[in-house]
Parts: C-alpha cells; structure tokens; sequence
C-alpha cells in the first residue's frame, strides 16, 4: 500500500495532477447542475410574474 | 418535408425534453469507464520503462487535453450553425461548452506542468504545444467574457459566435505543434495514423478515460444546455409544463 502511494518515488505529481483532475470533474458536475436549478428557478419565477397572458 | 426533423430536433421544448431524458444514458457509462480507467491507469498497468510511474499522469492529462480540443471544436461548430441558420439551440449549445471546455484545459496545462517537473526538469516553458495550450485557455476565457459582456442573448450569441470561429485556427496548430516544430513535448500515441505505439495493458485504461471524459462531456453539455434553453425562453408556455413539479 504504501508502494502504491510512494508511487515510484513520484507521488507529490502524480497525486496531485489526479487530485486536479478530478476535482475539475466535481466542479463541472455541481456547476452544471447548479446552472439548471437556476434556470428553473427563474423560470418559475417569470411565469409566476407573468401571469396568466403567457 | 425532408427538414422537418431538423426543426423539431431544434424546437426547445424537444430539446429540453430529450436532453433530460438522455443525460443518465451518457452519465453512467462515463462513471463506469472513468472509475475502470482509474484502476487501471493507477494499479493495473505496468510501470514505464524509462518513466517508472510518473508516467501515470498520462491517464489524467491525455483525457483532459482531450477534452480541451473536442470541447473547442463542439463549440466553434455549433456557434457557426447558430450563426449561419440562426438557430438558438445551437448557440446555446455553443455557450455551455465554453466553462467545461475552460476547465479541463486548466486541467490539461496543470497535470502537464506537474508531468514536466520531474521529466523535462520544468513546470513551464515557452514551447509550441505549451504556449498554443495556454492560448486555448485564453480564447475560452474570452469567449465567456465577451459573452457575459452583453445584455442581450442574441447579440451575445452572434459576437462571441464569431470568436469562437475565429479561434479554432488553433486548434490543429495545437495538435500539430509537436510535428511542426523542435518541442520538448512528445508526438501522439495514441492520435494518430497506424497503430498506437503502446503495450495493451498501459493502452486500454487510456481508451477508457477517453471515451469516459467524452461520455462525461455530453452528459455534462446536455444538463448545461437545458439550463441555457429554459434561460433563453422568455414566454413560451411549455416552460410552465416542463418546469412545475
């Protein structure tokens, strides 16, 4: 385990460079979703502020 | 008409439908392959001759670098049917690829940077790939700046369109900035014609990140492009249908 982890004597870049990736992964994930739930709120709220002519 | 599916397939309400319906089907399989392609990258191939395991940055920077051109691409294209057949689902296609496009350049420049120290003895230099790498982020960067510098969707739409156009020029100078010029950076492996100059054990978990990142992108591209349609619409009743619980 702790080989694994030594990564050949080159962990401090290659657990990092996983780490970035990976949290890029994550940001994109809760950024996408954040954008949709946003768009629908203000959706909502422009039909609610519209009324019944749309 | 033999165009009418053209249009239903850019008509909002189906595209936001669809997309939603379509996301787990690219998402799941991108977990799977991305989790598979880690185990294997980080446990189940070999060690490199010369690199030992430094070389596993490779399953992380490949994908991400990847993505920085495919995403790039995606977005020119669809900016230039936005602008050509003045379809609004395509430009919003256009303005959601920008910020996953952006990221994983970052992501591709900064695991590259941390490859080079301890192979080529920097993090940085002023090389051909490098620089056109670090360009790529800027006309990302760009292109969501002028985007949010307008009020009007429309208008932002067409002048970033134009940009996005404009710099996909770099795009092949990208890929062929190792092959044109004296680079510290290595030619393609795996991109490119004939056979791939890689042992299996070390290449399968390489096509797995691929084509998870890829999968990943469209699902990720799909959930941003609902958002952008709901967000474009401003009176249509099939909002209230689409969005009420």
């Amino acid at each position: 385990m702790s080989a694994f982890l030594d990564m050949g004597g080159y962990a401090a870049y290659v657990w990092p460079a996983y780490a970035v990736t990976l949290a890029v992964i994550a940001l994109n994930i809760v950024w996408a979703r954040r954008l949709l739930k946003r768009s629908r709120k203000d959706a909502l709220q422009r039909l609610a502020i519209g009324g019944s002519d749309q | 008409m033999a165009w009418t599916w053209f249009h239903k397939l850019a008509s909002p309400p189906h595209v936001y439908r669809v997309a939603g319906r379509l996301t787990p089907w690219l998402a799941w399989p991108a977990a799977l392959l991305i989790g598979a392609g880690l185990i294997g990258g980080l446990v189940l191939a070999p060690p490199d001759y010369q690199q030992g395991d430094g070389y596993r940055i490779l399953y992380v920077h490949a994908p991400s670098a990847w993505m920085s051109l495919m995403v790039y691409t995606t977005m020119a294209v669809a900016a230039a049917i936005g602008l050509i057949w003045r379809m609004k689902v395509a430009h919003a296609v256009a303005a959601s690829c920008a910020p996953i496009g952006a990221s994983f350049t970052f992501a591709a420049l900064v695991t590259g940077s941390l490859w080079g120290a301890p192979m080529w003895g920097t993090y940085w230099q002023w090389d051909p790939r490098l620089t056109s790498e670090l360009i790529l982020l800027f006309l990302y960067l760009g292109y969501m700046g002028l985007r949010s510098a307008f009020e009007e969707v429309q208008r932002a739409d067409r002048v970033s369109a134009v940009l996005a156009i404009v710099g996909v020029v770099n795009v092949p100078i990208i890929h062929y900035s190792v092959i044109w010029w004296n680079s510290l950076h290595q030619a393609p492996s795996v991109m490119r014609l004939g056979e791939p100059t890689m042992p299996l054990p070390m290449l399968v978990p390489l096509l797995m990140m691929l084509l998870g990142f890829t999968l990943f992108f469209g699902a990720l591209l799909l959930v941003r492009l609902r958002g952008e349609v709901l967000s474009r619409e401003r009176a249509a009743s099939w909002i209230s249908a689409a969005v009420r619980p």
